[in-house]
Order: C-alpha cells, then structure tokens, then sequence
C-alpha cells in the first residue's frame, strides 16, 4: 500500500511531537482513558461503571475524559500510532466513520462474559452496544391535555407554532427525518417524503434547535410543547421538575445504539476489553436502568423494570418489537446530502 | 540619541517570547489548515483547489457569508447607538455614580457567555419578559415569536458584547478637554453641531476600536448565534461547525475557514480605511 498524503503528514508530526516531548514514548505506562460523553453520561459511567470496572479489575486505575464522538475521532486520528484515548463511545453515526477509518480494534468476544446475553442488535464485534438511546413524543402535559399517540398528531392543526424539532446535525434529528419518510413510504436511501412532511409541518414549527439538549430547554421556557425527545434525557428533566412527559408512538421508538470500541494501538487493551466487558454485565447495565440515569439495557438477563418497562417496554422480546432500528450505514452515504439541502430549504 | 535607541532594541527583543508562542500556535496551525482547504475529497488523497469553487460558485454559501458579515453590521450599530450615550453619561457623571456604573458595565464580561445567553431565552420565550409584558398591557394577541429570529439574536448579542464598544469609548470620551465644548458653545454652536464637529471627530479611534471589537465578537460567537438563532438560521461559524463535525468534511471546514477569515479582514479594513478618512475629514 503506498502511503497516502495524509498518513505521511500524521507521521512527520507525530515525529516532530516525539521530539518535543520525549516523555509521550513513554507513554506505554499511562492509565487507562475512556472518552465517555458529557453531561448526564458523565455522571452515570462515573457513579456506576468506573466502580464496577475497578472493583473487578484489581483496582485497575481509569481516567474518564468526557468529550464529543467528533472529538474523539480527531484526537485518536492525529495520533494513530500511540492514542491518547483507549475506549471511545459514539452514537452510530459516527462509529461507523471511527470504523472505516480503522480506529477500532475488534472486541475479544470469545473473551467476554456477557457478549452472548446482548440482543441481537447489540452485537458487533467491532463495538457492541452497552446501550440504546430510545427517541419518541415528548409533550408538555400541562398544555396537551390528550396524550399523543402517534407521530403525525404532530401535525395536527391544534399544534400551530408549538412544535419543535432539531436539524440534522444531531443523531435525534437524522433519525426523526428517516423515520417519519419511512412512515411515508421511503426509507434510509430515500428520504424525499421526510423533506416534504417537514415542509408540510412548516405551520407547526415553533423552533429549530441546534442540538438536542436546546431543545429540551425550549419545554422549560414554553416556546414548544411537542416534539422528538430523547426518553432518557426527557425523564431526567421531568425528575428536575419540568413539566414534560415521555410516550412511545405507536409506529414505534427510534431506538440507536449507544456502542463501545477499543481504540486501535491502546496500549491497555486488555483493560479496554474489561471496562467494555463491565459495560455489558447485567449488573452495571441494571443499576443504569433504574432512577435517575435511566438508561435502556441491552443485555437480555436485566430484568427490565421502572420507567423503562412502564413507558418503553416490559422485556427484551417486546423491545424488538417496539422498537425502530435502522441502518445507519446507508443513513450515512446520503447524510451530508441531506444537511445541505435542510440548511436550504428548512427556514421558519 | 543612542541612550534613546537603546531601549528600542530592547523592546523588539522583548517581543521574541510572544512572536515565538504565536509562530508555533498560531502561525503553524494556520498554515495546516491552509493545508487541509486543499484537498479535494473528505479523506485527503488528492490536492486542489475544489473546495474554494465549491463555496465560491455556490449562492447558498454566499448568502450564509454575506448573512454573517451583515448580522455584524446590525450588533455592531445597535452598539455604537446604545453604547455611545452609556459612555457619554459615564463620563459625565460624578466619581461615586461612575463606580457603579463601571461595575453594570463590566459585569457581563465577569459572567460566562452561556449564561447570559441563557438568561436571553429566559427574556425572549414565548412566556418571557417581553411578550409576558406586551401581553399584559394588550399590544398584542397572541405571544410573539422572538427567539429564534434573526432580531432576537441581533439584540442578545449587542447586549452580549456591550462592555467591547463601551469601554474604548469611554476611554476615548475621558480624553476629551470639556474647554473645547465650552469654546465650541461660546462660539455658537448648539448641542448637535458640537456633537458633530468636536465630539464625533475627535472620538473617532476610539469608535473605530470599539467597533473593530464587536464587529468581531459579533460575527464569531457561535454559542450566542447557536442558542438563540437555533438550528435554522445558518451563520458562517455553525456552517462550518456542521461540515467539521458532523460531516468530518475537513476540507471544506478548513476552506470555509479561510474564506471567512479573509472576508472578516477585508472588512476590518474597509472600516479602518472608513475611520482614517473620516479622521482626515476632520482636521481638514
């Protein structure tokens, strides 16, 4: 293979860097480092999996560096051959670009004492999923008095500048779009009928937030009342008291996996595999699906319960059935396509 | 005279420490991201100069520029408006009332620029200050739709980067002998064309610093143009936020990069040029 461009300027400042800082070579010793992500994420893998991960590992040392899955892509790219990062989180989106650029080294599933007790979605040796982020209706109960039961309630005439909704940047939003173009006989290749039900949704639309957490914060100001939500993040708000309420449509949640992958050239892999490994027993994955993390477990021997059973479903079986899965490989062949032409065409 | 020379070499040596920070931390960065403007596809294998034509030939793109460098123009005049007086009256005003005032002032610069943003959506909402008010008093039927709007914002950031206009014309305004207002009153002229004739020309650096600042500011702070322009109205810094990260289109990041910043500079120096005429107008 000849070198591409791009790998002889990584490696010249690579070199550079060893040069200047003759201490990185030395890096081998380091602890090791899990990119989680921030906010709530933070706080759960913190209280929850790092002692977990150290009570079985002999103590093991860790350090969580929270931070964006872009962030963790460039960091682990400028410095392929000695990361700064040994287990990374992504939304699927993103994992698959950490995939295809080969940041990611298998996971040892033979290894593994929970792998097999994943559901099927969750497996992947390149990056199973501890977990899944569900997106359904969010709504105001004190303003909606009738609770929504399905997707194109968000249409109804009623909710004329109420709605709310995120652009494409997010995983939530690209994920909406392709769902409500499924509903509308397209698919992940084509999502010609999504861009036609968000125009006719125009009347509705009261905010385009840039992100997810924005848009959560617009319930608590009352500029929206209904909209995708993210179920966890949306339970976490309603704890701290704002008047937001979480439904499943009946076409079924967005379910996305949360996956977790060994960064390629760690130096702690075999710590990566541990941490990854606690990630998916049972036990971590029940205390996260209780109050207040209330994340979704995907290991099938979580007896599911709480808010996850009450308002998603009461068993991995009804989950499948539940839930919308959908192929972010093909979702991301299009993506940048689709950015340009919301940035275009969707002003309110 | 050589006693005088002296400290100027002193000087120059002085400035190595910072040129050196900036050659490695500005400069280098800099010249990579040139760099990676040009290559021709996201993963970097070939160079050329697409992404530029790309941008340039696209009246989408030009229309985000042209809306940014335009949304500067906007918080930059409502500053200068605003801001003028504020300093005026600080200037004027007894030494305990200016402790107060100094302190109102700063105080946006003490807090982080989230929360002030923040407190924006709390005063723009649909169940906000504003249309909380102009519902009570009947001036309208229904709540308005101020946040999210190109208006909402363009106020949010004025107030944002108030302390960067003020605090150059105050010191502009400080500079200036109260006997020339009483020659110029003794003279003949009234309030305005003092104003105009003394004041205006004479506070002209100072202006033109305050201006350069916001201006700046204004067009570049992604976190306040995000939060309460939200996620439809597209303005250089999220364009090229989205491409960077979402899209891991370096790039055509990079390149829109180096396309703002020229633009920005071009500019600044139009109205740098503006100011030194303006200036010249006035001794003449």
């Amino acid at each position: 293979m000849t070198p591409t461009r791009r790998q002889l300027m990584t490696t010249a400042l690579t070199l550079g860097a060893l040069h200047l800082f003759p201490g990185m070579s030395a890096a081998q010793a380091r602890r090791l480092v899990f990119a989680t992500f921030t906010g709530s994420w933070e706080e759960a893998h913190a209280a929850v999996l790092v002692p977990a991960f150290r009570k079985a590992n002999n103590n093991a040392e860790i350090t969580l560096d929270p931070m964006l899955s872009v962030d963790q892509i460039a960091k682990v790219k400028a410095a392929l051959q000695n990361p700064p990062i040994d287990v990374m989180l992504h939304d699927p989106g993103p994992a698959l670009q950490a995939i295809e650029q080969g940041l990611v080294e298998p996971f040892p599933v033979a290894q593994s004492a929970h792998y097999k007790d994943l559901i099927k979605d969750a497996q992947d040796d390149m990056g199973p999923a501890p977990f899944f982020q569900v997106v359904g209706i969010t709504y105001n109960p004190d303003k909606i008095k009738t609770p929504p039961t399905s997707w194109t309630d968000i249409w109804k005439p009623e909710f004329k500048g109420r709605v709310g909704i995120t652009n494409l940047n997010s995983t939530l939003g690209t994920g909406w779009l392709v769902e409500i173009a499924r509903m509308r006989g397209g698919s992940e290749a084509n999502v010609e009928a999504g861009f036609k039900a968000i125009e006719e949704l125009k009347p509705n639309l009261a905010a385009v937030a840039a992100n997810p957490g924005q848009l959560a914060t617009l319930y608590q100001q009352g500029q929206i009342d209904i909209g995708p939500g993210n179920f966890n993040a949306i339970q976490i708000l309603k704890a701290r008291g704002v008047p937001v309420e979480f439904v499943a449509p009946k076409e079924g949640a967005i379910a996305f996996k949360t996956t977790i992958h060994i960064v390629k050239n760690s130096p702690n892999k075999e710590l990566a595999a541990k941490l990854i490994d606690a990630s998916l027993s049972p036990e971590v994955q029940k205390v996260l699906m209780d109050a207040p993390y209330l994340i979704v477990p995907t290991n099938t021997k979580v007896a599911i319960g709480g808010e996850v059973a009450k308002l998603l479903a009461k068993n991995h079986e009804e989950m499948k059935k539940k839930f919308v899965f959908q192929d972010w490989r093909k979702i991301n062949e299009q993506r940048a396509q689709w950015i340009d032409r919301f940035n275009r065409e969707i002003k309110i | 005279m050589t006693a005088r020379a002296s400290p100027a070499r002193y000087d120059a040596k002085l400035a190595l420490p910072l040129a050196a920070f900036f050659a490695v931390f500005f400069l280098a960065p800099l010249a990579i991201l040139v760099f990676v403007s040009l290559h021709t596809d996201p993963s970097m294998t070939a160079l050329g100069l697409t992404q530029y034509a790309k941008f340039l030939l696209d009246p989408f793109s030009l229309s985000v520029l042209a809306g940014t460098l335009w949304v500067g123009v906007e918080v930059t005049a409502l500053c200068l408006l605003l801001g003028f007086p504020l300093a005026w009256a600080y200037v004027r005003a007894p030494r305990w009332a200016q402790v107060a005032m100094i302190w109102v002032i700063l105080l946006p610069l003490l807090t982080s620029v989230v929360v002030r943003t923040f407190a924006w959506i709390v005063i723009l909402g649909r169940q906000g200050i504003v249309n909380a008010t102009l519902l009570e008093l009947g001036v309208v039927d229904g709540p308005l739709r101020l946040l999210y709007t190109e208006g909402g914002m363009v106020v949010a950031l004025a107030q944002v980067q108030m302390p960067l206009m003020v605090l150059p014309l105050i010191t502009a305004l400080s500079r200036l002998d109260p006997n020339l207002l009483d020659a110029s009153a003794a003279l003949g002229a009234g309030y305005w064309r003092t104003f105009f004739k003394v004041v205006l020309p004479l506070t002209i650096p100072g202006i033109v610093a305050g201006c350069l600042l916001t201006y700046a500011a204004a067009i570049t702070a992604f976190i306040t143009q995000t939060l309460i322009g939200g996620g439809q109205l597209l303005y250089m810094p999220m364009y090229l936020y989205q491409q960077a990260s979402t899209l891991n289109n370096w790039p055509f990041a990079a390149a829109i990069s180096i396309i703002f910043l020229v633009a920005v500079l071009l500019a600044v120096s139009l109205f740098n040029s503006l100011g030194r005429l303006s200036k010249g107008h006035a001794q003449a």
